[in-house]
């Protein structure tokens, strides 16, 4: 199988003119319910491309800054909450989200299953692919807010927000440092594979019901080669994924991406999609201590 | 991490109201009297050889739409077993065709709240742990737990299903929902309850900082006042008041470094379990992602329903 790869550049440029465009124009406002003793909680809106609202979370220590950031770039489900992470009390945690999820549904509402082939039959009607662009809206969004004193950024994410972070990266190089579990292969072979359980899954349900669409499928994904873009990530990478996994994130795919990255810190795990599950977590929260200057 | 001393150690606070019984009693026949209304739509993108997926809905309590991922084995003539999956908190409901492929009806409950049964109750996650927290009566989780019990009556009215061989199960809010479903209806013959929310409020708040049981730490401090009346409607809805009520074979999965869902209190509620039961423990995993735990669920239900027999039989 070959994938036509001169239209990534394309797409790339396409990303950055559509939020050239606009404005991130950052609202932040004070959630006292949900803020804690050590740290306050905001509820943050901007804007990404075609103008559509996006929503995230932001949590900032009580202590005086200026403070390292973490992004937390959103799964692949509906729901991107408060999630807990011990670096809350020395960083500031942004999760973010992508257009469709809970929240910056106001223009287009995903559903899972579903997102992942959701107007895949062109690369202007694939929902996905502006998900990606609000991946960089984010770190954009961090950045032009003028009311805390940011330091340097780091990304994390799983699955979908693995690639996401991983994409981001590539494409602003102030980020720091990227945690990467289990990244979705999408633009490579090892997605469309017969027989993953879901989400990959989906491009195989949707190949399988439209199998003369294949092609094109193909042609509209291979613009997110993560592979593609892994030379141009100059941040470090700590990459995990699990031996045995055959819906997220194919044990061959983390292998191949590790070799491209020229950072990489690849961790391989016993499990299935859930990756290095509890003891990575513990490398994880350690390794981007260190990254971002925490340790 | 926590030791098996730990969570036998362990001693709840949390007593059951006396009218619990009056009160679900209630609940049911409020439910009963609600009409199904079920019905089934094929999902041709996600059915395959082995599994025909429908999408499905139904009615429950106030008069809520249920959204639910309904497969059914393609190969056999049935009635087939079924599994009833109940979902976590905050994630999306699981289709599992793998167990439809081993001959086995599954109906996947996106409970009020998630998509898409949130056109008419979405208080957002977070938010559905303290919705109406006031009351017993207003408290979201009534609902909640409604959706799951009709999801017993909607593969009750299906007729290739076997009325007889029902089971359950689910993980985090779902292994909470697979015990208290389970209480509630004993049609249902066995149960997994993975990682389970929903037990042991008043310690869970404090144990751990973490999302969910977080937000009812929050609506605490922004309402001091109201403490007392939280704890009390909380405790309708503790699964560790369901567990003497559920006679069926149940297991409880538990991993001991869970950072979601205190070990001490999801064991509380495997301790009140008052048929046959199980205890998994997983050393060195956190909350959902015990790397043995996937395949000792489907091990389980497989010798329990002889899922691969009732395949071959119907074949």
């Amino acid at each position: 199988m070959t994938y036509a790869r001169s239209g990534a550049g394309m797409f790339w440029e396409q990303t950055e003119a559509g939020l050239a465009e606009i404005r991130p124009g950052v609202s932040l406002v004070p959630d006292t319910f949900y803020s804690q003793p050590e740290w306050d909680v905001y509820r943050m809106h901007y804007f990404s491309s075609g103008n559509v609202r996006l929503s995230a979370w932001l949590s900032v220590p009580k202590s005086r800054g200026p403070y390292p950031a973490l992004i937390r770039m959103p799964d692949y489900a509906s729901v991107h909450d408060i999630i807990y992470t011990p670096l809350r009390h020395r960083a500031v945690v942004m999760n973010a989200t992508h257009r469709g999820q809970r929240n910056s549904d106001g223009e287009v509402r995903a559903s899972y299953p579903g997102l992942l082939t959701e107007g895949i039959e062109a690369a202007e009607s694939y929902t996905l692919l502006a998900a990606y662009g609000d991946a960089l809206r984010a770190v954009d969004a961090l950045e032009s807010q003028n009311r805390f004193d940011i330091g340097p950024i780091a990304l994390t994410g799983s699955g979908l927000g693995a690639s996401l972070a991983l994409a981001a990266a590539s494409r602003r190089p102030r980020i720091v440092a990227v945690a990467a579990d289990t990244p979705l292969p999408l633009g490579l072979p090892s997605a469309l594979e017969p027989g993953l359980g879901y989400p990959l899954g989906e491009l195989g349900d949707y190949i399988r019901m439209y199998p003369d669409r294949s092609g094109r499928v193909e042609q509209v994904l291979s613009v997110l080669d993560p592979v593609r873009t892994a030379a141009t990530i100059s941040a470090p990478v700590l990459l995990s994924a699990g031996r045995f996994d055959r819906s997220t994130c194919p044990l061959g795919f983390a292998q191949e991406l590790a070799e491209y990255l020229p950072n990489c810190d690849l961790r391989l795990y016993d499990g299935a999609a859930e990756g290095g599950g509890h003891e990575h977590a513990q490398v994880r929260t350690d390794w981007l201590s260190a990254n971002l200057g925490l340790a | 991490m926590a030791t098996k001393e730990d969570l036998e150690g362990f001693v709840t606070q949390v007593t059951c109201p006396d009218d619990f019984d009056d009160f679900w009693f209630g609940v049911l026949s409020e439910l009963a009297e609600t009409p199904l209304h079920p019905t089934v739509a094929p999902d041709p993108l996600r059915s395959n050889d082995d599994v025909k997926v429908y999408q499905a809905t139904y009615m429950s309590l106030g008069g809520v739409e249920i959204f639910g991922w309904y497969s059914v084995p393609t190969r056999g003539e049935g009635p087939f077993p079924a599994i009833l999956l109940l979902p976590g908190y905050k994630s999306e409901p699981a289709l599992r065709r793998d167990w439809g492929k081993k001959g086995v009806a599954v109906l996947s409950v996106a409970v009020r709240g998630k998509l898409p049964s949130s056109s008419e109750f979405n208080p957002g996650y977070p938010g559905l742990l303290t919705s109406g927290l006031e009351g017993r009566h207003s408290y979201s989780y009534k609902g909640v737990i409604s959706d799951c019990v009709r999801g017993v009556d909607f593969l009750h009215s299906r007729p290739e299903v076997d009325p007889e061989r029902l089971y359950a199960c689910g993980s985090s809010q779902g292994g909470g929902l697979t015990l208290i479903t389970s209480a509630l209806r004993p049609e249902i013959k066995g149960g997994v309850s993975g990682y389970p929310f929903l037990c042991c409020f008043p310690e869970s708040m404090t144990m751990l900082r973490s999302y969910p049981y977080d937000e009812l730490t929050c609506y605490e401090r922004a309402h001091p006042d109201r403490s007392e009346q939280m704890l009390e409607t909380l405790r309708y809805f503790d699964a560790v008041n369901f567990a003497p009520r559920i006679k069926c074979p149940m297991v409880v999965g538990i991993a001991l470094e869970d950072e979601v869902c205190p070990p001490e209190t999801s064991y509380a509620a495997y301790r009140e379990l008052a048929g046959p039961k199980e205890l998994w423990l997983f050393p060195n995993s956190g909350h959902g992602n015990a790397h043995d735990y996937p395949a000792q669920e489907t091990a389980w239900l497989e010798q329990q329903i002889g899922l691969g027999q009732a395949r071959t039989a119907g074949s």
